[in-house]
């Protein structure tokens, strides 16, 4: 899922628009996720998961303390986090990996690798999963 | 209007087995249809089959869950059916959830939201599930028959099947203004036979075709919802002409009784007491059709298939080698909780697909026991059913049952059944001369001729060998318990009424 999750968070680093006001790679994944599936399992529903995997995340990442998941499923604190993200480069940092890497291990437990990768594939181009092996991160 | 000039109303197909036969031949494409019943009695899982079946890229599948069952579950455990191709989600099969637009607005607002989904994706199949969730709001503009009724419009118009998928009761079945909206309404039901789950399933409407009426069994298994037509998928079939054609036990002296053998057709019934060779007479009918290259259909119930063969090759009889040229078919079918229904099904699933001229029911009340006790009311029901469709279709159908051996009464079986049958042939311990022997008669055959000796047979390493003539210098001899006589022997005057004589 690590795997998975950094791949994801690369390519929003290099998917930004110039034009536009520079977002983390970790809040336009995190709402990409917060859109497609939140179509599928509705606001509440996503709100649920988001909130567990925030908790699950929190204890390898103390900084996430600060993060709270909003009704609307939103995530807020988190732009004072950004800072501590190292925003701007290109590599991903543990905290934001880790974060999304808990929201898509949930996702994995409920619904299964397959599924989830279907579901996936709706807000994000082929390439990005390039048939990887969600368990171990290598490819298939 | 001549037959050229009606519109032809395509069906789909619903991806349940047997359902298809039970509403028609699939339902009626654009239709707007209500799947009703209690929790866990199946309805989403039928929905989805149906979903599965049908949605394409092109023409997607629209799934709107609303309150109830949360969608990630509900996928979490659909996706545990055999049916489920995750590669149909999301292209082919989107779920879109409405919980939020319930929660916070009206009906008005889920019909918008429901309609500019479905002018975005132009789907052939649209669910709502579950539609009875949506009415939270007694103030709302709009009432939950107004929704369904401006919801059945537009998706009609949109050309898509529909489906709304409810919790209802029993009772709310009558006057529902809801379901004269409908244009199929399939009812669900699951209630507990003593230790026993049945479900049943009911087309109470279906405009456009015909359907099976009546009460319909299912079982919910790893691949979905199985339904199980009353009608057993035969009621398209032609009945076939009785082709006179005469089928061999393998026994010489027996067909000679039968006037040549069973008729190509018939529902025999062997009757006798534990021991007198049911089995054994079945298992050589079986054998002898196969010999002739006729395949066969052996259902068992009391003992194994392994054992059945193994019997079988005591009597110097190979069932084994067929099995692997598929040219015949042990069912072992034992679970308590079967429906009469399914075990048909089996029953008729192998029939056809080994192209089986012959069948042995290796027992009735061995069959029976095998039902769920609230299946069993309707057993004979059943068989008939049964019968009727695979004699239909020129199934020699042997059955064995065993009776209750009376030294004072001569009953042909326990169960009433004999006007299922068109040939009985009763087997029978008789005391003789300090010995317990076996005698065996042929009570009827319908519409033809056969012996009326009461003949002598003995079991041996070669099957039922019927000894010598018949007992003629007896007396009651159909009691048990015959008397010796010093009569002439009358063998021959006897066979002169029958036109069957056997002088061996």
């Amino acid at each position: 899922m690590r795997d998975l999750a950094h791949r994801l968070l690369v390519y929003e680093a290099g998917a930004g628009n110039a034009s536009e006001p520079p977002e983390h790679p970790a809040i336009r994944v995190y709402e990409k996720l917060r859109q497609s599936l939140g179509e599928f399992v509705g606001v509440a529903g996503f709100q649920s998961l988001a909130s567990r995997a925030l908790t699950l995340a929190r204890p390898e990442v103390p900084s996430l303390s600060a993060a709270q998941v909003a009704a609307d499923g939103s995530l807020e604190g988190l732009r004072e986090i950004e800072i501590r993200f190292d925003m701007g480069k290109d590599s991903a940092t543990d905290g934001e990996i880790i974060l999304i890497a808990r929201l898509l291990g949930l996702l994995r437990i409920f619904l299964g690798e397959a599924l989830t990768l279907r579901l996936l594939r709706n807000a994000w181009p082929a390439e990005v999963f390039d048939d990887r092996n969600l368990e171990h991160g290598r490819k298939a | 209007m001549s037959t050229q000039d009606k519109v032809k109303i395509n069906k789909l197909p619903t991806g349940v087995p047997g359902l298809d036969e039970i509403v028609g031949g699939g339902l009626p494409e654009f239709s707007f249809n209500i799947i009703a019943g209690a929790p866990g009695s199946g309805k989403t899982t039928l929905a989805h089959q149906f979903v599965f079946a049908n949605a394409t890229p092109e023409r997607p599948a629209l799934y709107f869950t609303v309150l109830g069952e949360s969608a990630i579950k509900m996928l979490r455990y659909q996706q545990q059916y055999t049916f489920f191709d995750p590669s149909k989600l999301p292209d082919a099969i989107r779920f879109i959830n409405l919980s939020q637009v319930v929660l916070e607005k009206d009906l008005g607002a889920v019909l918008e939201e429901i309609t500019k989904e479905v002018e975005k994706a132009n789907p052939a199949v649209v669910v709502v599930d579950s539609f009875r969730t949506m009415v939270r709001k007694p103030e709302s503009d709009m009432d939950l028959q107004s929704f369904i009724q401006r919801l059945a419009l537009f998706l009609a118009s949109w050309q898509a099947t529909t489906f709304l998928i409810g919790e209802y009761a029993e009772d709310e079945l009558r006057d529902n203004p809801i379901f004269t909206v409908a244009d199929g309404l399939i009812w669900l039901r699951q209630t507990a036979e003593r230790n026993s789950i049945v479900r049943k399933l009911q087309v109470i409407k279906l405009r456009g075709q015909d359907s099976v009426p009546g009460l319909h069994t299912f079982r919910i298994t790893d691949a979905g919802v199985q339904a199980f037509s009353r009608t057993f998928g035969l009621t398209a079939r032609k009945r076939n002409p009785p082709s006179g054609r005469r089928l061999s036990f393998g026994i010489a002296k027996l067909d000679k009784m039968l006037d040549g053998g069973v008729r190509e057709g018939d529902s025999v019934l062997v009757a006798g007491s534990s021991g007198t060779g049911k089995s054994v007479l079945a298992t050589q009918f079986i054998a002898e059709g196969i010999r002739q290259g006729e395949p066969g259909i052996v259902a068992v119930f009391e003992e194994r298939p392994e054992a059945y063969a193994e019997r079988a090759t005591s009597l110097g009889l190979d069932l084994e080698t067929p099995q692997k040229d598929g040219k015949l078919t042990i069912l072992y079918l034992r679970p308590l909780d079967l429906s009469v229904d399914e075990t048909m099904q089996s029953i008729l699933d192998a029939v056809q697909k080994i192209g089986a001229k012959r069948l042995v029911i290796d027992s009735l009340a061995g069959f029976e026991m095998a039902l769920s006790p609230g299946f069993r009311a309707d057993f004979r029901e059943s068989l008939y059913r049964m019968i009727f469709a695979l004699t239909g279709i020129g199934v020699t159908i042997l059955s064995t049952v065993e009776v209750d051996e009376s030294f004072t009464e001569f009953p042909f079986s326990t169960y009433s059944i004999s006007f299922l049958t068109d040939d009985i042939i009763r087997l029978r311990y008789v005391s003789i001369d300090g010995q317990l022997r076996k005698i065996m008669v042929v009570i009827k055959m319908r519409g033809g001729n056969h012996a009326k000796d009461i003949r002598e047979y003995e079991i041996t390493s070669k099957g039922v060998v019927i000894l010598g003539k018949r007992l003629a210098n007896y007396q009651g001899l159909i009691s048990g318990i015959p008397v010796h006589t010093d009569r002439p022997n009358l063998a021959d005057e006897s066979s002169q009424d029958t036109g069957i004589e056997d002088k061996n």
